[in-house]
């Protein structure tokens, strides 16, 4: 469970103050996957980098199964699992060395570590190149190195940023798939896009933000009915203002 | 298993496994560093055994005014030669180590019994190609000179002890590892550097490589603290920084086992027990590289940039080396607190054999220890600024 409350963020650029976040609100439910959609530049990244301890809020709250990531944020990060926009590898590490880092680095032993990545493994579909040094990987095959290098310690909270970024059909498919067992398993998923097919498809709730604000917030029949369209693109179209950015 | 631990590990693994890496670090400096010394040692001890010891070669300009002095020079090893037409300008364009000259009135004055003109024409400013030539015929001249000198004595009935009012002898003090010349003094400035950015590559490869390539971000996720995964990649940095240093000294010591022990001066070798203690003097400075680097790669927004900084790294390190070769000075226990200068003069007295009390140990150690922590403190602070993962 994700609750976040009235977070804002600024960045001093070239001397103009840039209101990235400004008084963003939602709430991520356990066993439902929430959608943060919204044009590029409309603040989502920065809204998870505050999630993940990344960054400090100017001002709000994140609370992380209740747990404050202000108070607490070495605790915070063990409840997220993270895919942050940047997800490089190791390159001379195999896959399998890579997932093995950050297990070790959230505290689990060896035997758990080794059970984890064969989960992972069979989940994500890696056995063909799990044991091979991650250079040269093809983008497909680093995104799922780096969802299980993120699911590693079997966390409650999943925040993806942009997920299906540069992955071909195949496996943003078999990537669905595996959102929806992470639902299934009671956890809370919570990923952002641009891409408005791609929220549709999964999500239970979507959370739209613009601007750094959020401009709608509900499932995705609410949304239809808050605009009075029928189809979902068009109460997108709506909600935002504008059709920039929305269609990839 | 603490996050530190985790860091480090992985940190050297994924070093090990870049080939390039691990020779330079590993194997090219460690086989550069002896052979620039022993070869410097080696060509330094052979010219000075060659210029000893062969026949000098010596132009003579006016050689017909003393014929019994060529002649004595003769029987002493000397080959005289005809003189060049201009001799200043063939000692200047070093064609010659020194050539002598012989004044028009020498026979004159010297059957009056009145002191002979000679002059000998060398260029001082090439002590190195030319001093051991210009010595060698000093001696010699000084040699004949006091000769006739002790006979024109006898010859008028007083005896020679008169016009030698002093007896000066000599007792020399230096320990027996204590010859000291160029390579010997080019040592410990290799082995400083060598430890200070020895872990370059490591350690822009570990921060501002891991950001470059985006695996920043997700590090910083985890549950690890900053201070750890900064920590751990400074201590990476040290170990495979020290272990360079290891490896170079025994290749060096290994270079002295394997060269004739004739062609090099063997006050150049590294005692076993001198090894570990040149290890613990350059510890400080290995983790003040280390420290030092990844604090700049953590500042520097790219690899090209932290490389940039290389320079002026490589240039801290013989800072103390030239300031001693200009002005040799008395160790004073200030100094052994001071970064680079302080750890040359230990390796210096170490490499002579010289005793080095626990309190200089303590105060170089201690001094060195001290900088390391601030300098720590400074990276461990640029780490934790948000710009570090969340440029892009």
């Amino acid at each position: 469970m994700i609750e976040v409350q009235g977070l804002q963020k600024s960045f001093a650029s070239r001397g103009a103050v840039i209101r990235a976040v400004d008084g963003v609100s939602f709430a991520a439910r356990d066993g439902e996957i929430t959608g943060l959609l919204g044009p590029n530049g409309a603040g989502k990244t920065t809204t998870l980098r505050m999630l993940y301890t990344l960054m400090q809020p100017d001002a709000g709250r994140v609370l992380v199964d209740g747990v404050d990531p202000a108070v607490q944020p070495g605790d915070v990060r063990r409840r997220l699992g993270v895919l942050p926009d940047a997800r490089g590898l190791y390159k001379r590490l195999t896959a399998r060395e890579n997932v093995a880092y950050f297990g070790r680095l959230h505290g689990l032993g060896e035997a758990e570590i080794d059970s984890r990545t064969g989960r992972l493994v069979a989940a994500l579909g890696m056995e063909d190149f799990v044991d091979r040094r991650t250079e040269g990987f093809s983008q497909g095959q680093r995104t799922k190195t780096a969802i299980a290098r993120a699911l590693v310690h079997d966390p409650r909270n999943v925040l993806l940023d942009e997920p299906t970024n540069g992955l071909d059909v195949m496996t943003t498919r078999s990537l669905r798939g595996f959102l929806k067992e992470l639902r299934a398993e009671g956890r809370c998923v919570l990923f952002s896009s641009h891409v408005m097919q791609e929220v549709a498809a999964l999500c239970d709730r979507i959370v739209v933000i613009a601007h750094g604000r959020v401009v709608a917030d509900g499932t995705p029949e609410e949304l239809r009915a808050r605009t009075g369209r029928a189809s979902l693109e068009d109460a997108f179209v709506q909600v935002i203002g504008s059709e920039e950015g929305l269609f990839s | 298993m603490s996050a530190w631990w985790v860091v480090l590990r992985k940190e050297l693994l994924d070093a090990f496994r870049d080939r390039r890496m691990v020779v330079v670090a590993l194997v090219v400096m460690p086989l550069a560093v002896p052979l620039i010394l022993a070869g410097m040692s080696a060509l330094g001890t052979q010219r000075q055994v060659e210029k000893l010891e062969s026949t000098l070669e010596l132009p003579v300009i006016g050689a017909g005014h003393a014929p019994n002095l060529v002649a004595w020079l003769g029987t002493q090893d000397v080959k005289v030669l005809e003189p060049p037409a201009d001799a200043d300008e063939a000692v200047r364009r070093q064609e010659y180590d020194v050539i002598l000259r012989i004044d028009a009135g020498f026979a004159e004055d010297w059957r009056a019994g009145r002191p002979a003109g000679l002059e000998l024409v060398y260029d001082s400013s090439r002590p190195l190609q030319s001093g051991t030539t210009v010595a060698r015929l000093r001696a010699l001249l000084s040699g004949y000179d006091q000769q006739v000198g002790t006979l024109r004595l006898i010859a008028r009935g007083l005896h020679p002890a008169v016009a030698q009012p002093l007896q000066v002898g000599e007792r020399d003090v230096a320990t027996p590892g204590a010859r000291f010349d160029l390579a010997q003094q080019m040592l410990p400035y290799l082995l400083l550097l060598l430890a200070f950015v020895g872990g370059m590559q490591l350690a822009i490869d570990a921060t501002a490589g891991e950001r470059e390539r985006q695996s920043l971000e997700p590090l910083l996720a985890t549950p690890a603290s900053r201070e750890a995964i900064i920590g751990g990649k400074i201590l990476a940095t040290a170990a495979f920084a020290m272990l360079s240093v290891l490896v170079t000294l025994l290749m060096y010591r290994a270079a002295f086992e394997l060269l004739p022990a004739d062609r090099i001066d063997t006050s150049l070798a590294v005692p076993a027990p001198a090894v570990a203690r040149l290890l613990l003097v350059v510890l400080p400075v290995v983790l003040l590289g280390a420290t030092v680097l990844t604090a700049l790669a953590a500042f520097a927004r790219s690899h090209r940039e932290a490389q940039g900084y290389l320079p002026l790294l490589i240039f801290l390190p013989m800072l103390p080396t030239l300031y001693l070769m200009v002005a040799p000075v008395k160790t004073q226990a200030w100094m052994l607190a001071v970064p680079f200068l302080g750890q040359n003069q230990l390796i210096l007295r170490i490499l002579r054999s010289e005793p080095v009390t626990a309190l200089e140990w303590a105060i170089n150690l201690g001094a060195g220890l001290v900088l390391v922590g601030l300098v720590w403190w400074l990276a461990a602070r640029l780490y934790h600024r948000e710009q570090l993962a969340a440029s892009g």
